[in-house]
């Protein structure tokens, strides 16, 4: 309740003692369990002899090294004389004013007296501190009371490059990494797994690197190609494709957790969060350093040359849920808790650490005080929300609006709104805002005042050069000391033990399935140890070495005999390392949700490869909008022709309601910073994939695709002369080449026979059911000169290609 | 957590035996195999005892008295000051102003202005029910003929007062979205008991609550704890009947070819995952039949439909009823959670008459469903919770306390109704002050009544966690006491 500052207080108390009374609210009951100051001693006091037992019997182990509640530590000189979360403890030369005796007296607010349980101090004890402050609050200096170096936790040293170990079995090593993960193997006596074939490579390196399964004829080629540095120089085709934005920007969206609605209540529809989107996947594509990645999505808006793409990489800030329940009661609480998200998402994405857990109280494990977290949350306080003008949208969208308008003509309500040409960003307000520390958490209890500064644990942050009349122009006042601009760069700066260590380790784990640390989330003191440390900082290392530069460490990563890698299971390993630790092989796990759409789309030729531009709403299943309200108009109308058949990565994100099919197979929840998605197994899945309106199209097409090669490879297709000669030649030859096209393999002649006998169950299942024939087949573009039983047959092997699990897995 | 005793009744295969089992299974069952368990589930009553439903992970940490929950959710802020706590002193002091001393310098008010609000009896007389004479509102003489299995807690109290952060709060114990439904924490913990059918099912009736799939989903838990949606009309699950022009005969000859080509990747690469997807599908052909046996509600009397009343005019009266009933056949194959939303409640205008109309399309179908349970056995270990994210406000919402006042969202104090499942009834737990303003004797915050919650399923609010991002969250987050008044 008391919520002046503590200087006030001891002001307001001292005025009125001994019965203390005009205080805040609750002053009175503070009356009575209060007890009246007692007198210091009347001697001379020894820290060492007289104060230092009882801090230790009574105080350091809730104010000690481990814990530090509320901030403070009572077994180191400096911390114990700069305070705690509440402001200053001691006033030396001034018992009565001390903090610290206030509340060993009860003579505080009611809610503090020390310590929380067990007997209180005594008269005689109370009496010994008073006249310890009263002497001058005399610390000696001494080997106990310095502070214990700030912590030893492996990933807050400094990166040191280690030296690639030696090898035996050197001939299998492709790159270092080979060499640090090989040597731990031999430390065990296990051989590393042999290379996966090429057909399994090339599905690998496409899923991994643009989400797409290869093209026949890559597969084919890249097979066949004996020329060296044939697998190098597909990689370098991939990285270079438009797709790989796509593919890798997801995985950012996920950290950022990227939506094109508001969320809470009225989940409305945010028309240009997709700016940011965009930037993200441009950005992917261009290979811009992860360096300036990281500033301009930080602190864009505050460098001297803002360019338009600098400030909608801010748009990483603003894709926090916000409320809009249109309540100024709570329009405090919710920028607090808004700032608050920006900090605890840029502490997980880049330092790795769960900072958020140090609002209410210091971080229980690891070295962060609720008062640097504070500190931290300076930098964020003042930010605020802003919208910049963006480039003009392609043509189409303004021709769509006017004929929307012309149709509309007429209707007052609901007339189309022309399409919005912003880019959601930040900006600094123009009014400072004071920082407090926020008292277990809560925004209205304020306790000491914090200026922003980055944590002790950590390097020290540099403040830039200013220069003249910075950001002045914008009308932008330049924030005293430090900014966020200052803390981006003191992210990146290469003494920084913790962003490179954090991004390796994500770009390691999105090529294997598995992180070398698999706390990606969590590099402090609970998160896992890596399980190859040396790797991980060499990683680190070389990542910086080379520029920040992203491409060139996954093009390291996949060059590498560990990737390589088959990863079919090792029984003879498997007991002695059950989750694949060492990665004594690859790993094999299902694709994302977004891939298994563009998976099923690209293998049944509807795909449509446009990048970039306003998320779109592929068709919803049947009667969903009766029952679940989509809130905004947006997500109820259904997009038509091509924009039915985009990448996963462009289907609009509504907090609330996510896609279903992208749902069901565990996109990332939209809500928060999400830095790995679950990879279940669920019946809903197999529904999504068998029934699902968007996959039976698919299968339907993929059906028809394989009906035409029937019909060009076989001279008769008459139904009930196919079994044998000919015809049986071309159907087997028409499943070969739809599991080629689909695994990227070639099938086993029972994988074939089981095709084949599905062909024909179907074919006289059908034959007997015309008018369902029809259907099956899907009436508007069934190939001419096919028997419509013929394909729905076909449709029905293209199902259940689809529908297996090799086919949304990568190996 | 292996070696805390478990209750008979409840599942208790771990991943491990579970894994062991899903390898053995997918190399054994054949196509043939699979048709004949297709044939065998068109009649599910009795097969909710099969070894390989979705295990538990936890188990129970004590015996549990509630093996089943049906939660209706009725958002929006169902007003106890009409409905179960009544104030003569409140009705007396109408039209004046709240006295300042129950405000406590309480600054976080909905959209209340004071200066403008009164105080407000409620609208609704109070009847006596059961031989326990609990007050409750005339507009639920069904429910009240049940106040005797009613643990009926008076003095709830939340953290927060807007529709969307309260119901997230209420449902997951945490303001903000991310973390998992107590509906996905009781499947975490529990498991399956019937493998045709999820473990947490979702009906709605009418509106969604706000906050929508947050309610009910699993946060950082497996996907599979989280709750699936029930449509009550049409198809029961999203994509659950094929397409048109599947015949069901293909149907299956294309499930068959799936599972065999499946099975020879598993003998080519060994991994597990593919036995785990070999059953995600047989489970999903599984549902396929068991959900649509069952919606359909042909096998049941008429005397029954007409007790629940599943035909009264009004769509939502039907619904409401209609899902209520889906709810106990649910329960009866073993589905763990039901969660039935309604979003309905929130009366900022008019409540008197608002109220009478709420009542009356949830009061038959939730004593005929306390009264169905009760007859078929079900209610001793179906726990059955009239749930509301917060109360409403005694003042009335800035005017005078005229017919067309309403009240306000309200959070410190409010009531909700616990049955069966282990339930002590007739029993009133805590009140609110003179005023129905504040929870004033034993308040019960959200996070107890989670924990009671888990409690009643044998499980330890304590010892129920689950390690994310580094920490080992709980339901309860840092807090929660176990009611125990609810049962004994």
């Amino acid at each position: 309740m008391n919520r002046l500052p503590f200087a006030l207080t001891i002001i307001t108390l001292l005025s009125a003692t001994p019965a203390v009374s005009n205080n805040v609210v609750g002053g009175e009951e503070n009356v009575q369990k209060s007890r009246a100051l007692p007198a210091p001693v009347d001697r001379a006091v020894e820290f060492r002899r007289d104060v230092a037992p009882l801090f230790k019997r009574r105080c350091t182990r809730c104010h000690g090294a481990k814990k530090a509640e509320g901030g403070l530590r009572l077994d180191v000189a400096k911390r114990a004389l700069e305070g705690g979360d509440r402001g200053a403890l001691l006033v030396p030369g001034k018992s009565a004013e001390s903090l610290l005796v206030l509340v060993l007296t009860g003579l505080n607010d009611e809610e503090l007296v020390m310590p929380p349980s067990g007997k209180p101090f005594t008269d005689e004890q109370v009496g010994i501190i008073r006249a310890w402050i009263d002497q001058g609050a005399n610390w000696p200096a001494n080997e106990a009371n310095t502070e214990p170096s700030k912590s030893d936790h492996w990933s807050f040293r400094p990166i040191v490059r280690p030296e690639p170990p030696r090898v035996k079995q050197s001939s299998w090593v492709r790159n270092p990494i080979d060499s640090f993960v090989l040597a731990k193997l031999e430390t065990k006596s296990i051989a590393p797994a042999p290379e996966a074939d090429r057909g399994t490579l090339i599905r690998r390196l496409y899923l991994d690197v643009v989400g797409l399964p290869p093209p026949i004829t890559e597969v084919d080629a890249f097979v066949n190609d004996e020329r060296p540095h044939a697998y190098e120089r597909l990689v370098d085709r991939l990285l270079s494709s438009p797709r790989f934005g796509e593919r890798w920007g997801r995985h950012w969206l996920d950290l950022a957790r990227y939506a094109d609605s508001n969320g809470y209540e009225d989940d409305k529809y945010r028309p240009d969060a997709w700016r940011y989107r965009d930037w993200v996947v441009s950005s992917y594509n261009n290979d811009q350093p992860y360096d300036t990645f990281t500033v301009d999505q930080l602190a864009g808006d505050r460098r001297a040359d803002a360019t338009y793409e600098a400030k909608a990489a801010t748009g990483f800030h603003r894709m926090t849920p916000s409320n809009e329940a249109g309540n100024p009661a709570v329009e405090e609480e919710y920028r607090v808790k808004t700032a608050k998200d920006r900090l605890n998402t840029t502490g997980t994405v880049w330092l790795g650490l769960t900072v958020g857990c140090a609002q209410c109280h210091s971080h229980k494990y690891d070295p962060l005080t609720q008062r640097e977290y504070y500190q931290l949350y300076a930098f964020f306080n003042s930010t605020i929300e802003i919208n910049v003008d963006a480039p003009r949208l392609p043509e189409k969208y303004y021709e769509a609006y006017r004929k929307a308008k012309k149709e509309f003509k007429g209707h007052i309500n609901n007339t189309p709104e022309p399409p919005s040409a912003v880019a959601l960003t930040v900006a600094e307000g123009l009014d400072f805002r004071q920082t407090f520390v926020h008292v277990r958490g809560d925004f209205l209890q304020k306790g000491v005042n914090v200026a922003p500064k980055t944590p002790a644990f950590l390097p020290p942050i540099k403040v830039r050069e200013r220069p003249q009349g910075e950001a002045r122009a914008d009308r932008i006042p330049v924030v005293r000391d430090v900014d966020r601009l200052d803390l981006a760069h003191w992210i990146v700066d290469p003494q920084h033990p913790l962003p490179a260590r954090v991004e390796v380790n994500r770009l390691w784990r999105h090529l294997f399935g598995h992180a070398l640390v698999r706390t990606p989330e969590d590099f402090g003191v609970q998160g896992e140890p890596p399980t190859h440390p040396q790797l991980v900082d060499w990683l680190a290392a070389e990542f910086m070495e080379r520029g920040w530069q992203r491409k060139a460490t996954i093009k390291l990563i996949v060059s590498s005999a560990t990737y390589r890698q088959s990863a079919n299971a090792r029984p003879e390993i498997e007991e002695r390392d059950p989750q694949n630790r060492l990665v004594a092989r690859q790993n094999r796990f299902p694709v994302e949700a977004e891939v298994v759409r563009d998976l099923s789309l690209s293998a049944s030729g509807l795909l449509v490869l446009a990048l970039g531009g306003p998320s779109v709403q592929p068709p919803l299943p049947a009667g969903l909008t009766e029952q679940v309200i989509l809130k905004d108009e947006r997500f109820r109308e259904e997009d038509e022709g091509d924009e039915r058949f985009r990448r996963g990565v462009y289907t609009n994100v509504q907090r609330t309601f996510p896609y279903p099919s992208l749902l069901a197979f565990d996109s990332a929840d939209a809500n928060v910073c999400s830095t790995r998605r679950d990879r279940s197994m669920t019946p809903l899945q197999a529904l999504t994939l068998l029934n699902e309106r968007a996959f039976f199209e698919c299968a339907q097409n993929l059906g028809h695709e394989l009906a035409r090669t029937m019909l060009s490879q076989a001279v008769t297709t008459n139904v009930g002369a196919s079994d044998g000669g000919v015809n049986g030649s071309a159907i087997r030859k028409c499943i070969k080449g739809a599991i080629h096209r689909c695994l990227s393999r070639s099938p086993t002649s029972t994988e074939i026979d089981i095709l084949v006998r599905l062909f024909h169950q179907h074919r006289a299942i059908y034959n007997s059911a015309p008018d369902a024939a029809a259907k099956m087949a899907g009436s508007d573009a069934v190939p001419d000169g096919i028997h419509a039983t013929d394909v729905a047959a076909w449709v029905g092997v293209a199902r259940t290609i689809l529908n297996l699990e090799e086919f949304i897995t990568r190996e | 957590m292996s070696d805390t005793p478990k209750s008979v009744n409840l599942t208790t295969a771990r991943d491990a035996t579970r894994r062991a089992f899903m390898t053995s299974a997918a190399s054994g069952l054949g196509a043939a195999a699979l048709g004949s368990l297709l044939t065998r589930d068109g009649m599910l009553a009795d097969d909710t005892n099969g070894d390989d439903q979705f295990g538990g992970t936890i188990g129970t940490h004590f015996p549990a008295t509630a093996k089943n929950c049906i939660f209706i959710y009725l958002a929006g802020g169902t007003s106890h000051v009409e409905l179960f706590d009544p104030k003569p002193r409140l009705t007396e002091l109408t039209g004046e102003p709240l006295p300042d001393s129950f405000l406590r310098g309480e600054k976080r008010l909905s959209f209340l202005d004071m200066k403008k609000s009164k105080l407000m009896g409620s609208r609704c007389e109070f009847k006596r029910y059961g031989k326990c004479g609990m007050e409750l509102s005339e507009h639920l003489p069904q429910i009240g003929a049940h106040a005797d299995k009613l643990a009926l807690i008076r003095s709830m109290h939340t953290n927060e007062f807007d529709h969307g952060p309260a119901e997230i709060f209420f449902s997951t114990g945490s303001s903000s979205p991310g973390r998992p439904s107590a509906g996905a924490w009781v499947t975490y913990g529990l498991g399956s008991e019937n493998r045709n059918l999820p473990s947490y099912v979702v009906l709605i009736t009418g509106r969604s609550p706000v906050a929508r799939s947050i309610n009910w989903g699993s946060g950082f838990l497996p996907t599979e704890t989280g709750g699936v949606l029930f449509r009550s009309q049409g198809e029961p699950i999203l994509n659950l009947a094929s397409p048109a022009g599947v015949l069901s005969s293909a149907q299956r000859a294309e499930l068959d070819a799936i599972q065999a080509l499946n099975r020879e990747r598993l003998n080519a690469v060994d991994d597990s995952k593919i036995a785990d997807r070999i059953r995600a599908y047989e489970l999903a052909f599984r549902m396929q039949v068991a959900a649509p046996e069952l919606i359909d509600l042909k096998t049941e009397t008429q005397k029954t439909l007409d007790a629940y009343g599943t035909e009264r005019d009004g769509v939502e009266h039907a619904s409401f009823a209609n899902n209520c009933l889906l709810a106990r056949r649910m329960v009866e194959r073993g589905v763990r959670f039901v969660t039935i939303g309604q979003r309905r409640w929130d009366h900022h205008g008019a409540v008197a008459k608002g109220i009478r109309h709420c009542s009356n399309i949830v009061d038959q179908p939730i004593g005929a469903l306390l009264t169905d349970l009760e007859e078929r056995g079900l209610l001793d270990t179906t726990l059955v919770v009239w749930g509301t994210e917060f109360g409403r406000t005694p003042v009335t919402q800035n005017s005078d306390p005229d017919k067309n006042a309403g009240r306000d969202h309200h959070r410190f104090g409010y009531s909700m109704w616990m049955a069966g499942g282990g339930v002590k009834g007739g029993k009133v737990v805590g009140a609110t002050d003179e005023l129905g303003w504040r929870a004033e004797k034993d308040p019960v915050h959200v996070h107890d009544f989670h924990a009671t919650l888990l409690h009643l399923f044998g499980m330890d609010h304590l010892r129920l966690t689950y390690r994310y991002q580094g920490l080992d969250f709980r339901l309860t987050d840092q807090h929660g006491k176990v009611v125990k008044q609810v049962f004994s």
